[in-house]
């Protein structure tokens, strides 16, 4: 064949033009944007901060590149009378196909070139959390796609207007449209995957899965645009229409551009990823749904098989109820929207079943009629691969041989409307994991092995007593810890392991858990017995229930543990983020005002400053927090938005809230407890601060509003907000 | 004389390239603008001299490799050749060289006021400020010297080895990522960070220390003279 003829030559006299160097120098250096400037990936793991945004960056900006050097190059082609392939004498089609194969080979060159390039700062970077599955991932998907999208998109723009000033335009429009309106639009944003997080600890496959499925989707869709612009290439002195009437007489052409546009199309209606749930968070009829009359709960059971290579999960589940209503009822389930249900029985013979096509909250209603008969065992079958709700937060429901994490209804259909039974909702879940994994209920339960199969994988088994329920499951290390008069399991990731290590990971436990619990009180979710502080996977905050907290690792990561504003030594990070277990889970802030300086972490901050003073002294504690503090608010007082704050007021709203934000971080981190501290003089000293708080962690709780707020702390201290202003 | 210079300039900056390094620019302006200019710098308005300053020499890294990048339109291997050619026409090699020189220059110049017309609009649409005569100070002590250089600099290394212009582009990024003394802050905007502290006033006006001044002059003088030997030299180049 003529292109795989000339393509050699085509591609040697592209690497010889002076701009292809530019433009791949520029590509391989342009990943330092995502280190310096921009920064879509808001998450502050190692590997958001270090691979993400760099390698977005690099994508964005070597797409943008490539676009250009695609139709300069077709331009310059076109316009230059010394081409070697226009000597050639060949068709302008065969012409087109090898530029843009030579355009491709030069992307693939600097897109390997980019990855060597940053290996080692990479690695550098990262650190004890660093893996090459990841960083080769990253860069293919995240920046190395993006090339290609570039260049097709480009030179079928050149192709349709054959003008390189209104194929700029296009292309940049195209760009644009991808880096704003598009941006939150997990699907649609070709040049910036929607990608917030990836994870240090467990592996990142879920999000890495969902942006392969969007550049395909694209790679498709602009490989069939870019073949109908190349039917539209002008030829035998034809204009456009002529040129395509004559291109398609070669039928396999229109129906290889058809082809890949309806592949297209169907991978985007047919993304198994994120579910059609209701966004008006408002709504929550599934809580509505009366309750089966008659009908109580006696038992289910489930067994889980997740499929760690796949992502998908298979279960089994059953369920007993009593139904003294002697007629028919309606049973509703909460199932994920990716599953699939099947072989529902009552009692071992098939009934009916429905499915709705309305979603809320991540779950989709299963309705199952039971018999009018006293005692009903419902077993069903579900199967698929689990679904998220949110686009912009994707990587949630990661299910691979590291971690995985099954809620609610994603491990077994939820019971929606039956009501407890005299045991409550008892159940009795089995799950088959391989052997590397620990399975951990999020709750007071204990999970133990119960059979160890001969495929590598074993099986555990934990009862609960709940419709729903929590599963973690993970390549987690469990440390024992007693403490504050308790038995605390901290299970964290063991690629976490060096980290832990160092930041004395173990000893800051003991350190915060005897302290708060002296100073402040035990923990209302803990048992009284144990305590499971298990570190999940990059979620965007932590929660507790009852026997559990969770500990997000974004707050664990090396650079975090490093963060002067929250400590000084990795121990100190450490001790703060525990702390929160008191201050922000034990007991709640209204987070609803993002601004306010009053939020968990004033009294986090101070009481870290306290634990550390008791530890290291008070002369270290007045240097590296008091001072800190100080100086930081100093500056705070300096800046130039909070002198003049009718020029905040006069910014667009996202640059307002980001710099607010930005500015209320400060007040939360450094003016709040250096009030505190203040507070703490003005109230007669460390002893008596500490008696306001213990009143405060051990206060009547109103449910509605179970928030501890500022006027509430400056009552219990007799002060006005007046007496701690500063300076 | 003025005909070449046209030419030349129509060259230079009514082709792709120039309109793709515009694009390119303008995107990072807006990257920077919204991203750390809006913060302002040393506690002061994002519309303050140093502000703009710290914009300024953050772009500056692309103004000196689009400057280079025109330069390479001179002394690239071809462009020697097609200049034996020229040498033949009845025109004076000199007037040649003066009106190449002065075409790159505006070119550099064009480029420099396409991102003071961003931060113009920028400013006045986040702020309605518009007094921009308070920023060409910054705007001149910051890129006259370093354009100037970069362009005789950048011709003196090309008529060395012309690659050696590639190698003259890393130069801003080397000077970014070194530790600089504090009279050469100008060479990668430490200046505008640092030196508003050091005066002990909130939003003090924009002044500049002989000692930070003096390499500026430097840089400029030599770029003068470097760009005087181009035209000299010129004949005995091609
Ligand atoms: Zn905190």
């Amino acid at each position: 064949m003529k292109t795989m003829r000339l393509f050699p030559l085509e591609l040697r006299r592209l690497l010889q033009s002076r701009l292809t160097w530019l433009i791949m120098a520029l590509t391989v250096l342009s990943p330092v944007l995502g280190l310096v400037l921009y920064k879509p990936a808001t998450s502050t793991t190692m590997l958001s901060v270090y691979l993400a945004n760099p390698a977005m960056a690099g994508g964005v900006a070597g797409a943008i590149l490539f676009g250009l050097l695609a139709i300069f190059e077709l331009d310059r082609a076109r316009r230059s009378r010394v081409d070697i392939l226009t000597d050639a004498m060949v068709s302008p089609l065969t012409t087109a196909l090898t530029r843009l194969l030579a355009l491709l080979t030069a992307a693939v060159l600097t897109a390997g070139l980019t990855m060597l390039v940053w290996l080692p700062i990479s690695a550098g970077l990262i650190g004890s959390v660093f893996t090459g599955a990841n960083y080769v991932l990253a860069y293919l998907l995240l920046m190395g796609l993006a090339l290609p999208l570039g260049i097709l998109a480009a030179a079928a723009a050149y192709q349709f207007t054959r003008r390189a000033d209104l194929s700029i335009v296009l292309f940049i429009a195209f760009c644009a449209l991808s880096l704003t309106v598009w941006a939150d639009d997990w699907q649609l944003c070709w040049l910036n995957p929607c990608v917030w997080a990836l994870s240090d600890d467990f592996s990142n496959f879920r999000v890495f899965r969902s942006v392969a499925w969007m550049r395909l989707t694209w790679l498709a869709a602009l490989a069939g645009v870019w073949t109908v612009s190349y039917l539209c290439i002008r030829q035998y002195g034809k204009g456009m229409f002529g040129s395509l009437a004559r291109s398609v007489r070669r039928i396999y052409r229109p129906a290889v551009a058809l082809a890949l546009l309806a592949f297209s199309g169907t991978a985007y209606a047919a993304q198994p990823f994120i579910d059609q749930s209701n966004p008006d968070l408002t709504v929550m009829s599934f809580y509505e749904i009366p309750y089966a009359e008659g009908v109580t709960f006696l038992g289910r059971s489930a067994q889980v098989f997740p499929d760690t290579a796949a992502g998908t999960v298979t279960g089994r589940a059953s369920y007993r109820f009593q139904n003294t209503s002697g007629q028919e009822q309606s049973i509703s389930f909460g199932i994920n929207p990716g599953y699939a249900i099947s072989n529902v029985q009552t009692n071992g013979a098939d009934v009916p079943f429905t499915v709705s096509d309305y979603q809320e909250y991540n779950e989709a209603l299963l309705e199952v009629t039971i018999p009018a008969e006293e005692e009903v065992e419902l077993t069903m079958e579900y199967s698929g691969f689990p679904q998220e709700s949110m686009p912009t937060m994707q990587g949630g429901k990661e299910l691979s041989s590291e971690y995985l994490c099954l809620e609610n209804s994603t491990l077994s259909p939820r019971v929606m409307n039956v009501m407890p039974g005299e045991a409550g909702y008892p159940a009795e879940i089995e799950i088959t994991l391989p052997d590397s994994m620990i399975a951990i209920p999020f709750s007071s339960s204990e999970a133990e092995v119960i059979s160890e199969n001969a495929d590598g994988t074993r099986t555990w088994r934990y009862e609960a007593n709940s419709a729903g329920g929590i599963l973690y499951a993970g390549d987690y290390i469990c440390e024992q810890i007693e403490a504050g008069g308790m038995t605390i399991e901290f299970y964290y990731g063991r690629k976490h392991q060096a980290v832990m290590e160092e930041a004395g990971a173990v000893d800051a436990v003991k350190a915060v858990v005897d302290y708060c619990t002296e100073h402040y009180g035990t923990l209302s979710f803990g048992t009284g017995e144990t305590l499971k502080l298990i570190q999940s996977r990059v979620a965007g905050g932590g929660y507790a229930v009852g026997g559990a907290s969770l500990l997000d690792e974004a707050d664990f990561t090396i650079a975090n543990l490093g963060d002067t504003d929250k400590g000084v030594v990795p121990g100190e990070i450490f001790i703060h983020e525990l702390v929160h277990q008191w201050w922000g889970l034990g007991n709640m802030f209204d987070t609803s005002d993002s601004t306010s300086p009053w939020s968990s972490e004033g009294l986090t901050v101070y009481t870290t400053y306290r634990i550390v003073k008791e530890l290291y002294g008070a002369d270290y504690a007045q240097q590296y927090y008091v001072d800190q503090w100080q100086q930081v608010v100093d500056d705070y007082y300096l800046n130039f938005y909070v002198r003049h704050p009718e020029y905040l007021e006069m910014l667009p709203e996202a640059e307002r809230l980001n710099i607010a934000g930005g500015l209320s971080g400060v007040r939360r981190y450094n003016e709040m407890p250096l009030k505190i501290l203040k507070a703490e003089q003005l109230v007669g000293g460390e002893e008596a601060m500490d008696q306001i708080l213990r009143g405060l962690f051990n206060r009547e709780l109103d449910p509605m509003y179970p928030y501890l707020t500022y006027q509430e702390f400056l009552d219990t201290c007799h002060l006005t907000e007046e007496d701690l202003n500063l300076g | 004389m003025g005909k070449i210079f046209r030419y030349e300039c129509r060259r230079l900056l009514w082709n792709k390239f120039f309109i793709g390094l515009a694009v390119v620019l303008l995107l990072y302006g807006a990257l920077v603008l919204h991203s750390v200019t809006i913060l302002g710098v040393s506690h002061t308005a994002p519309f303050s001299p140093w502000s703009f300053g710290d914009y300024l020499s953050r772009m500056m890294l692309l103004l000196w490799l689009g400057m280079l990048f025109f330069l390479t339109f001179y002394t690239s291997p071809q462009a020697r050749r097609a200049a034996i050619l020229m040498d033949a026409t009845p025109m004076p090699p000199k007037q040649y060289a003066l009106a190449r020189c002065a075409a790159a220059l505006t070119g550099g110049a064009l480029l420099t006021l396409l991102c003071m017309v961003e931060a113009a609009v920028f400013y006045g649409r986040m702020f309605h400020w518009y007094s921009w005569g308070s920023l060409l100070l910054p705007a001149l002590v910051t890129l006259l010297p370093a354009l100037v250089f970069a362009l005789g600099s950048g011709w003196l290394a090309g008529q060395i080895r012309p690659w050696l212009v590639y190698v003259w582009m890393a130069v801003p990024f080397l000077l970014a990522a070194l530790p600089l003394p504090e009279a050469l802050g100008l060479w990668n905007g430490s200046f505008f960070t640092a030196y508003p502290l050091t005066l002990e006033t909130l939003d003090p006006a924009f002044t500049v220390p002989e000692v930070v001044l003096l390499p500026q002059g430097i840089a400029l003088a030599a770029g003068i003279v470097l760009l005087t030997a181009w035209q000299n030299r010129y004949p005995a180049a091609a």
